[in-house]
């Protein structure tokens, strides 16, 4: 459909995501053009096409490297992502330079782990060449394996192993 | 066997003096020249802070070079050299060649995909048919 489309490309409405939440009542009905207008309380209801419903596997996942807007938060199911593409594909990177640890350190957690795809909404072929890069990375010591990024601050005992 | 380009990094202890670096460039390059490599780039970045403690030490002095070589019995020994010294406390040989090769490939498809794009629009009349072959062109 010609919503569902432009809904895909337009990636960047938050506005989707956010007023999920306080509409609690479980919205089965896939379209959310006709009923997106009555629930447009509390979020913003800038968007036209709303989409309420994040049954749709389908075309969520639409477009290459495309993050696609996030299902409805419920509570307990906590279903956010990136609302952002991948970064590596908007900026046309070709290759990821394991020597700059200053870009591959905004894919890593703050206790040195690589942050998972739907988090920092990375496509997949990206986020293969960025655990290689991280991995080098790490094997030169621009990266910890463990710890924070900003280097040993008290001694821990995964430090020790690694001199 | 064609050429391949490699990265070689490799970290010194913290206070090595000037010398002593001097001695391991100087034996990169001999072996380079024995074997036949071309060291395409010499770089120091200084002294850095480790991510981690290596040797008992927090930071170190990184060198970097990119060598080209047909043969890749000069990285063996390259290796060999530096695992000899004392001061060096870290190396990693990376190959290059094939991550660029890649790199060009796509950059070349992704070029002449651009010069072929101006002519898309104009064939397809319906705007949301046109998103559809750029989202699978984008993905390819």
């Amino acid at each position: 459909m010609a919503d569902e489309q432009k809904q895909g490309q337009e990636a960047s409405a938050a506005a989707p995501r956010a007023e999920g939440a306080p509409s609690g009542a479980p919205s089965g009905a896939p379209s959310g053009g006709g009923h997106g207008g009555s629930h447009g309380g509390p979020g913003g209801g800038h968007s036209g096409p709303r989409r309420e419903g994040g049954r749709e596997g389908g075309p969520r996942r639409e477009g290459g490297p495309g993050g696609g807007p996030g299902g409805p938060r419920r509570g307990k199911r906590q279903y956010f992502r990136k609302k952002k593409v991948c970064k590596f594909c908007v900026e046309k990177m070709d290759l990821i330079d394991y020597k700059r640890a200053d870009i591959l350190s905004q894919f890593v957690q703050e206790r040195g782990k690589i942050l998972p795809r739907r988090m920092t909404g990375v496509c997949a072929r990206h986020q293969r060449w960025l655990g290689v890069a991280i991995k080098r990375a790490r094997n030169i010591a621009l990266l910890p394996f463990a710890g924070s990024a900003a280097g040993s601050t008290a001694p821990r005992a995964v430090e020790a192993q690694k001199s | 066997m064609e050429e391949r380009l490699y990265d070689l990094i490799f970290i010194a202890r913290p206070a090595t003096p000037e010398d002593e670096i001097k001695k391991v460039v100087t034996s990169i390059e001999h072996a380079c020249t024995e074997k036949g490599g071309k060291i395409e780039k010499a770089e120091h970045w200084g002294t850095r802070k480790l991510a981690y403690k290596v040797a008992k030490h927090r930071e170190g002095m990184y060198y970097y070079h990119q060598i080209r070589t047909n043969h890749g019995e000069l990285i063996t020994e390259l290796e060999r050299r530096l695992r000899v010294q004392d001061s060096v406390i870290k190396y990693m040989t990376i190959r290059l060649d094939e991550d660029l090769k890649r790199q060009k490939k796509l950059t070349d498809k992704r070029e002449k995909r651009a010069a072929r794009r101006p002519r898309r629009p104009a064939a397809t009349p319906a705007a949301p048919a046109a998103p559809a072959p750029e989202q699978q062109a984008a993905a390819s």
